[in-house]
């Protein structure tokens, strides 16, 4: 069980939510990490967040978020902040996301103590691939809170050297 | 005449919107609408096709695997190409682990509150949970103990003031009928089964590579090197891994799920009435058991207005009976025109109106089977492979429809199975169906390489000019099929025509209500605040229709809006 998993949250055909997947493929191709730390992309999961959500020490999650605000800014959450509104009435099996999933797990006791959400707020949220100029610009602040949240539960990324280009896969053009 | 919109607000933007008008207390007439543009397939247009299904298994977060094994399917299908059987093995194993994770989280985690009544298990007696628990079934977890933990976390809950996963409920509500006691006993198997969805997702991820969105995909194949003695590929210790976490997941399907829902349907016997709606069926075989997909273990077919002596089969893979049948009408969808097109000549031109009710109300086409509105999903399947005799099927519906009728004292029968509560039963069933044919397909696998074959690809070769090729799928919601026409090896057309949007469709030209639509009426609505009994037969489909989106929305506006007009 890794003591720490970064994962993504995100869908990478819908514009700027492919960010969480995005700044995933950034931060592996930037840093090493300790072998206790897990990177993920996670995509968009109902509950199959659960397996990725129990089998974790602390989590580092980044996603985008919807708050007030322009496209391109970024949030910080802690654990208590994801919980403190209820969940929705379950309509689709997509509904149960991060928060329900972390309800879930509560009732069984197997919250992770240390949850930090980086969220960034999307510009666009549209069937495409590719991030907005606004967002892509937000990946290196986000980059930073999740290399700083490492530090300060104790398991720091090492600069990877030299860098090697980040694979994101899904922007490459046709034919490329 | 009351008007009713179940709009869920959630974080995915637009989703699925029921509309029903209510007199008397039973629903008269209903819209079911997608509010999300469904135009994804844009995005694989001149693509290179062996990448289709890594961009395709990103349409879905919750079916990725599915639409990711449909769209190889439906490559090698335009190429001829046939599979390793290895493949085939490897293949079919990660669909049913899929499916059975898949329909343990959506009975017990999606619709289950929808008949249990959280606040009523606080009145339950731990020993007689236990009792009861053990007079239905073998299970060894059911003991005194462990209802009582369930029912001390529930306490607790409670007395925080903040319900949290159980909050927006509808606890109390007049049509909750079951006693305490298997109120608490639901509680508790909806803790268990968290434990027995992440043991079935663990196959898929052993073969997988990875969960969610597997890597060992391939046109022509899987990427699974075996070596039954190296470390890092399929080898004996990973296969028994699989091998025991399949025996844990099946017995809890056997001895949990299955036990579970009769023990419901028998206390809800007026659910085995409602909901029908139509009676048209649509299955697609599936569980190849050779390389060109001509022999399958689940059954394909059509069933048309309920009566299973008019059963045809759709047998093999790139069945001409399924091919030429398959078209969509955009008559009440937000798309140009009107007309009905077959899925290698969809267009998704998008022309939103407002929700008018004779007119565009969904972002839903209307998929249509020689004309007819379809209904898929497991209790398509239950019935297509019933009334082919399908050896497990039949041996699983009669045990099912005798116990039901012992318990109820009415003669339960096919019929019954074609209703709200007979969608669940059907996905539990299929469930054990599957879980038995699951461990066929292991010892098939061992048994293949044993033998010394351990191919597991062959490579595709694109020809110049045009090709085109279907892929199904029986997926966890039904029939899944991808479209694809592919011109000097680049994708010139793609298209999806997935389960929900059979299940959910609008009207068609001819003026046809979809499935969904029409298993509403007649529903009882008892309070039209609080519409639990339309939620209760829309989950019974299990519904999946947002390509989803994942944006958090930590402010909490994320409460279902149900508008009583």
């Amino acid at each position: 069980m890794p003591a720490v998993t970064v994962f993504g949250l995100g869908n990478i055909l819908m514009a700027d939510d492919g960010l969480g997947p995005y700044v995933i493929k950034v931060l592996e191709a930037a840093y090493v990490f300790p072998p206790d730390v897990e990177i993920l992309d996670a995509g968009t999961p109902g509950m199959e967040l659960s397996t990725i959500l129990e089998d974790s020490g602390a989590l580092i999650i980044v996603d985008t978020v919807r708050s007030d605000g322009s496209g391109g800014e970024l949030r910080t959450y802690r654990r208590d902040d994801v919980l403190k509104h209820p969940p929705a009435q379950r309509i689709t099996p997509h509904d149960p996301g991060l928060k329900e999933t972390l309800l879930v797990l509560e009732l069984q006791g197997e919250t992770p103590p240390e949850v930090f959400v980086i969220g960034v707020i999307p510009e666009s949220v549209d069937y495409g691939v590719g991030l907005t100029d606004s967002v892509r610009e937000a990946v290196p602040g986000a980059v930073a809170e999740i290399i700083a949240e490492l530090e300060r539960l104790g398991y720091p990324a090492v600069p990877r050297q030299p860098p090697i280009d980040p694979d994101i896969w899904w922007e490459r053009q046709p034919g490329d | 005449m009351a008007r009713i919109v179940v709009d869920p607000v959630t974080r995915i933007e637009g989703h699925l919107r029921i509309d029903v008008e209510v007199n008397g207390g039973t629903v008269q007439k209903s819209w079911a609408s997608g509010q999300m543009w469904r135009g994804i397939e844009v995005i694989l247009q001149g693509r290179d096709p062996r990448d289709a299904w890594l961009f395709t298994q990103r349409f879905c977060g919750v079916c990725t695997t599915v639409h990711a094994i449909t769209s190889v399917r439906a490559v090698e299908n335009a190429l001829g190409l046939e599979v390793p059987m290895n493949a085939q093995y490897i293949r079919n194993m990660i669909l049913i682990a899929h499916a059975m994770h898949d329909h343990i989280v959506h009975f017990y985690h999606l619709s289950a509150l929808d008949w249990v009544d959280i606040t009523s298990a606080l009145q339950a007696d731990p020993a007689a949970t236990s009792r009861l628990a053990e007079s239905l079934s073998p299970w060894p977890y059911n003991s005194v103990q462990s209802m009582r933990a369930t029912k001390a976390k529930l306490e607790s809950i409670v007395a925080s003031g903040q319900l949290g996963i159980f909050a927006n409920g509808y606890w109390g509500h007049p049509a909750m009928k079951l006693p305490p006691e298997v109120n608490l006993l639901a509680v508790n198997h909806y803790l268990q089964a968290l434990e027995y969805q992440r043991k079935a997702n663990q196959i898929v991820t052993i073969l997988g590579s990875k969960t969610p969105n597997i890597q060992n995909l391939a046109v022509g194949g899987v990427a699974n090197a075996i070596n039954l003695d190296n470390q890092a590929t399929l080898n004996m210790t990973k296969l028994y891994q699989i091998k025991d976490l399949l025996d844990e997941v099946l017995a809890f399907v056997q001895q949990v799920y299955i036990p579970d829902i009769l023990a419901v349907g028998s206390l809800y016997p007026e659910w085995l009435g409602y909901g029908a709606g139509v009676k048209n069926y649509l299955a697609v075989p599936d569980l190849p058991l050779d390389t060109a997909g001509t022999q399958f273990d689940l059954m394909g077919g059509t069933i048309m207005n309920g009566d299973v002596s008019t059963v045809k089969p759709i047998s093999r893979f790139g069945d001409e009976y399924f091919r030429d049948n398959v078209e969509e009408s955009i008559a009440h969808s937000w798309y140009d025109g009107s007309d009905s097109r077959h899925p290698y000549d969809g267009e998704t031109v998008p022309n939103y109106t407002d929700f008018q009710d004779d007119g565009k109300y969904s972002w839903v086409k209307s998929p249509r089977f020689a004309g007819e509105p379809m209904q898929v999903g497991p209790l398509a399947q239950i019935l297509v492979g019933y009334a082919q005799g399908h050896e497990l099927t039949v041996k699983w519906v009669d045990t099912a429809l005798s116990e039901l009728s012992s318990r109820t004292g009415v003669n339960v029968g096919v019929g019954h199975v074609q209703s709200t509560l007979g969608r669940h039963a059907a996905r539990a069933l299929r469930c054990a169906i599957i879980g038995d044919l699951a461990l066929k397909h292991w010892g098939l696998l061992i048994e293949n390489i044993g033998s010394g074959d351990t191919d597991i690809f062959n490579p595709p070769v694109f020809p110049r000019g045009e090709q085109r090729g279907f892929g199904f799928h029986e997926a966890p919601r039904g029939a899944l099929s991808h479209w694809v026409v592919i011109e000097n090896g680049k994708i010139k057309n793609y298209q999806a025509v997935v389960p929900t949007t059979w299940n959910a469709s609008p009207r068609d030209a001819d003026g046809n209500i979809g499935p969904y639509e029409a298993s509403l009426l007649g529903n009882p609505v008892a309070d039209s605040e609080r519409p639990l009994e339309v939620i209760r037969t829309i989950h019974s489909f299990d519904p999946c229709l947002a390509c989803a989106i994942h944006t958090l929305d930590v402010d909490g506006n994320e409460i279902a809006k149900v508008r009583a007009l």
